[in-house]
């Protein structure tokens, strides 16, 4: 029983790619840039020419499953197929979902895809069937990061680190005006 | 609050890192395994390979297949990450056209042409082969020249060629990668030491580009330490982008700046006075040097591009810093002035005082590991290397790949070299102008290539031997490190796939096969031996003068680590080898800093500063007297200029892609399925380029097609693209028919103190097709 969330220190990341491998090889999502529980989204520009190039627009975020306390996805779905589970993760009845892709369109954050090897639809679930299931404290991108900009952990644990970097640091959450409840937080 | 807009589709359409036109889609995307919980399970630390980092990691096996390679929290090194390039090595060992079985080649070379053989029908081949040139050479056994890249068990390789077989010509990645650098900080302050990168609080960076070539500890230092980050470079890489000052700057004009912040140091009295009084050689002749040439910022701006202000205002702040480090870099050579400026940087931090200190460059105390005692024969018609004549300096280890082949080829070598072994090193596309390299191996009576990939140099072999991959072997125990010193192991994961082998156990079945048959030439022709074995006898000689070539194979490298290991620092640390992959003195007390990351060594246990006796030399009078500079000038040919209508040619990395080794992995390739050519954007506009557009890149010597990506980011007279695409050999499925390879179009020319090949120096025509 805990309430999962992540916070990024986004601006550590250098678009290495190690999270999306390692979520690739740790969950055995199939390749192909459309398939993908997380991946970095570069934002901004380099702007002017280049012997005056200005650089501080740019921005790489983190994107997966925002992990909406009220989930889009959980209420366009026909069929009942999504749930939150016992550490508070939107997780999926595999055996319900029927692929009308209702979820992926009601998702704002672009956070669904279709798992072709199953035939439902997939999104990150903080590695909640393979590490979290084995007891692990980590989550793949987490643990692999260069940056280590990516913590995870236990919102109702006030002792967790997650808990202590959020009350320590500045944050915001993604299109916060949807009132979609996010619990990833992006760290100022 | 802010928005920010989030779209798969835009993501898609938006990177030009990933590609969506560039090349067809994968065959079959279902490559990856889930871990799961069901399956019989083993963790086992391992040291990576993927690069030349060699982070450590633990490897998940689930029913002897390897799921999940996971980063490694003992490793002071690695910092307890994994990059993409790491968690991919799965896809090393499953890829699917790795080198299976030994080979021997049927059609002609570099026609892919091969039948299937045994291993002791390789050896024989090899063995039929080798005798018939050696005896024609009359035991001049030099008349081999073996390499080996980057990596583990280049040590053993060259025992075997070198001091067993008996060979001078070895060659190595060096030349056609740092040895500019190494030879500077070794020569200017006695040592190659090591860059204190976390300890310092203001670090420049000249070209090395840190984020996406990633060198651990390094690049994860630089993201966790405060401290001021500059960065010079002819384009704006991912380093620049996070840096807190870029300086675009010409290409190969780095020299003009260092000189300008030595001139700026000494005029001004910024520099550390009573360092240098305690510590320089020569200081009165280099300031007498550098004021007499006037290298102010404003001649700085005039051979760099960069600001005077800009210049002045750097060399004040980097004086006034507590530990300010310039950074040596870590990558191939640039330009003929790349020694110089490599010394140049060396006597910046030395000025300083930024050495033998936290944040500088230090000697540190590194762990030094028994060697295994072994006897190498002498054979007296050995004849020297040829390939360093003409060369200042050059590393009598790795040598001169340019100078070598160019002496190879022109027949101007003292002796023909007839046979070549080439292991980890892709000769075919590392070095410039592939053309004189394929020109090189065609003159060969013999070829053999041990790796683990069908790469382009493989399909020039008259044998292919296939070796297991880092993932498939024991290696033998390394020492790292010289701030906080540690020993780490790479553990055997699974065992060797197909019928691939160690390199070990190759060389011990090759050594079987060659010992008498060689040794029996030897006795042809070597009065020595003759001597010997008529004092000896025949089996005496053989034994007493080390003629087995397989003597350092009698025990198996698991053995010889563990004999190794346990005589020098007990069961203890050998155990911690073999269960936790690492061992350093507070392995067992290091402390958790936090999300994953540890202190290893406590601040005041880390060899910031060590007792050793080292002088700063300023003036180097050997220089001077072969025609280079004794104090680092500039000289007018060093000035960047390009024609109208050409471009200088650069190049550089992806962080998913290490050199050519990498470039067939599957999972690296989803990431970064190819390269494309950098063009300023003003000037693609002018030419009607668009991105996705073919262009060719011709140079003097040959043309290539690759595709285009106008961009602010690299200026108006320069063009880059980056090493690791444009494979020639189909066997290659994955990467075979991705882009363009730059060492097929940048000419080729080495510097004189090294004999390093340059690779900044080819400019280039473009052309829409």
């Amino acid at each position: 029983m805990a309430n999962y969330a992540m916070a990024f220190d986004y601006k550590l990341c250098i678009n290495c790619h190690a999270c999306e491998v390692a979520c690739k090889e740790e969950n055995g999502i199939d390749l192909g840039a459309k398939n993908h529980r997380l991946w970095i989204q570069e934002e901004g520009e380099t702007k002017g020419d280049f012997w005056n190039l200005e650089v501080s627009e740019v921005k790489f975020m983190q994107m997966q499953c925002q992990e909406c306390q009220d989930a889009p996805c959980m209420k366009a779905c026909p069929n009942d197929a999504i749930y939150r589970d016992a550490n508070g993760i939107v997780r999926l009845y595999k055996e319900k979902c029927d692929l009308t892709m209702a979820c992926m369109k009601a998702c704002p954050y672009d956070a669904r895809y279709i798992d072709e090897k199953n035939r439902v639809t997939d999104k990150c679930i903080f590695c909640a069937d393979t590490r979290l299931a084995r007891g692990e404290t980590t989550t793949a991108c987490q643990i692999t990061c260069p940056a280590k900009l990516r913590y995870f952990g236990d919102l109702d644990d006030e002792n967790s680190e997650i808990n202590k970097v959020l009350k320590t640091r500045k944050h915001f959450t993604l299109k916060s005006e949807l009132g979609t409840k996010p619990k990833l937080f992006y760290l100022e | 609050m802010k928005i920010i807009e989030t779209s798969r589709r835009k993501f898609l359409q938006g990177s030009v890192s990933l590609c969506v036109y560039a090349t067809s889609s994968l065959a079959n995307p279902f490559i990856t395994t889930k871990t799961t919980l069901k399956r019989n399970v083993k963790n086992i630390p391992y040291l990576c390979n993927m690069c030349r980092n060699k982070c450590a990691g633990f490897a998940r096996v689930e029913n002897s297949t390897i799921t999940k390679l996971n980063p490694n929290q003992y490793f002071p090194k690695s910092r307890n990450m994994l990059c993409p390039k790491g968690n991919a090595g799965i896809q090393a060992v499953y890829d699917k056209d790795r080198l299976k079985y030994p080979l021997i080649r049927l059609g002609k070379r570099g026609s892919g042409n091969y039948k299937r053989v045994t291993w002791d029908e390789a050896n024989e081949y090899i063995k039929e082969k080798l005798v018939k040139i050696i005896d024609e050479q009359k035991d001049n056994r030099s008349t081999i020249a073996y390499c080996n890249g980057e990596g583990f068990n280049k040590d053993e390789y060259i025992k075997f060629f070198g001091g067993k077989i008996g060979s001078a010509n070895f060659l190595d990645e060096g030349s056609i990668c740092l040895n500019t650098k190494l030879g500077a900080t070794q020569l200017t302050i006695g040592d190659i030491g090591e860059m204190d990168v976390a300890g310092s609080d203001y670090l420049i960076i000249s070209g090395a580009n840190r984020y996406e070539s990633l060198i651990t500890p390094d690049s994860v230092d630089m993201l966790h330490t405060k401290q001021k980050l500059v960065v010079l470079d002819p384009r704006c890489t991912m380093t620049a982008i996070k840096a807190d000052e870029f300086l675009p700057i010409n290409p190969g004009t780095d020299l003009a700046f260092c000189l300008s912040m030595i001139y700026i140091a000494i005029k001004d009295k910024l520099y550390n006075v009573e360092y240098v009084k305690e510590k320089f050689d020569d200081f009165d002749k280099l300031k007498e040097h550098i004021l007499l040439h006037k290298y102010s910022a404003k001649w700085a701006e005039s051979k760099t591009h960069i600001p005077a202000e800009k210049i002045e205002q750097v060399t004040r702040e980097f004086f006034a810093a507590s530990n300010p480090l310039y950074y040596l870099g870590r990558r191939s050579v640039w330009s003929q002035n790349d020694f110089q400026f490599r010394r140049a940087m060396v006597l910046i931090n030395a000025l300083a005082g930024s050495i033998n200190r936290k944040g500088g460059i230090i000697f540190g105390k590194p762990i030094k590991l028994n060697q295994e005692e072994i006897i190498e024969p002498l054979y007296n018609a050995a004849e020297g290397r040829f390939d360093l004549d003409g060369i200042i300096y050059g590393s009598s280890n790795g040598g001169s790949w340019l100078n070598f082949r160019d002496k190879v080829i022109s027949k101007s070598a003292p002796y023909p070299i007839k046979a070549m072994f080439i292991r980890k090193h892709n000769l075919m596309q590392n070095m410039p102008n592939i053309a004189k390299t394929k020109k090189m191996l065609e003159m060969m009576d013999l070829v053999v290539v041990l790796d683990t990939m069908p790469s382009d140099t493989a399909m020039m072999a008259d044998v292919i031997l296939p070796e297991c991959t880092y993932l498939e072997r024991e290696d033998m125990v390394v020492s790292f490190s010289r701030l906080e010193p540690s020993l780490a192991l790479r553990n055997e994961v699974i065992k060797p796939l197909y019928e691939s082998k160690t390199m070990q156990d190759i060389l011990k079945g090759l050594g079987k096969k060659l010992s008498v048959p060689l040794f029996e030439v030897s006795a042809k022709y070597d009065e020595d031996l003759q001597d010997s074995i008529t004092e000896l006898g025949k089996v005496k000689a053989f034994e007493e003068g080390g003629y087995d070539l397989a003597e350092l194979y009698r025990n198996n490298v698991s053995e010889r680590n563990k004999n190794l290991i346990t005589k020098q620092f007990g069961y203890k640390v050998y155990s911690s080898l073999k269960t936790k992959g690492v061992w350093h003195p507070f392995i067992e007390k290091q402390k958790n800093l936090g999300n994953n990351l540890y202190e290893y060594y406590p601040e005041e246990k880390r060899y910031y500063s060590v007792d050793k006796k080292y002088r700063v030399k300023c003036y180097i009078e050997k220089l001077a007297k072969n025609g280079s500079d004794a104090l680092p000038t500039w000289h007018d040919s060093y000035d960047f200029k390009v024609k109208e209508n050409s471009f200088r040619m650069i190049t550089g990395r992806y962080v998913t892609s290490t050199q050519t080794a990498s470039t067939n992995n599957v999972m690296l390739r989803d990431l970064e399925a190819t390269n494309h050519i950098w063009i300023n954007d003003s000037v693609a506009k002018k030419l009607d380029i668009e991105e996705g557009d073919n262009i060719a890149v011709s140079s003097s010597i040959a043309k290539v097609v690759i595709k285009a990506y106008p961009t602010n980011k690299i200026a108006p007279n320069v063009v880059w693209f980056a090493h690791g695409f444009g494979m020639h050999s189909d066997e290659l499925t994955n990467a075979f028919g991705n882009g363009a390879c730059d060492n097929q179009i940048i000419e080729d020319s080495f510097e004189k103190v090294y004999g390093c090949a340059t690779m900044h120096h080819t400019d280039v025509q473009i052309r829409k097709l």
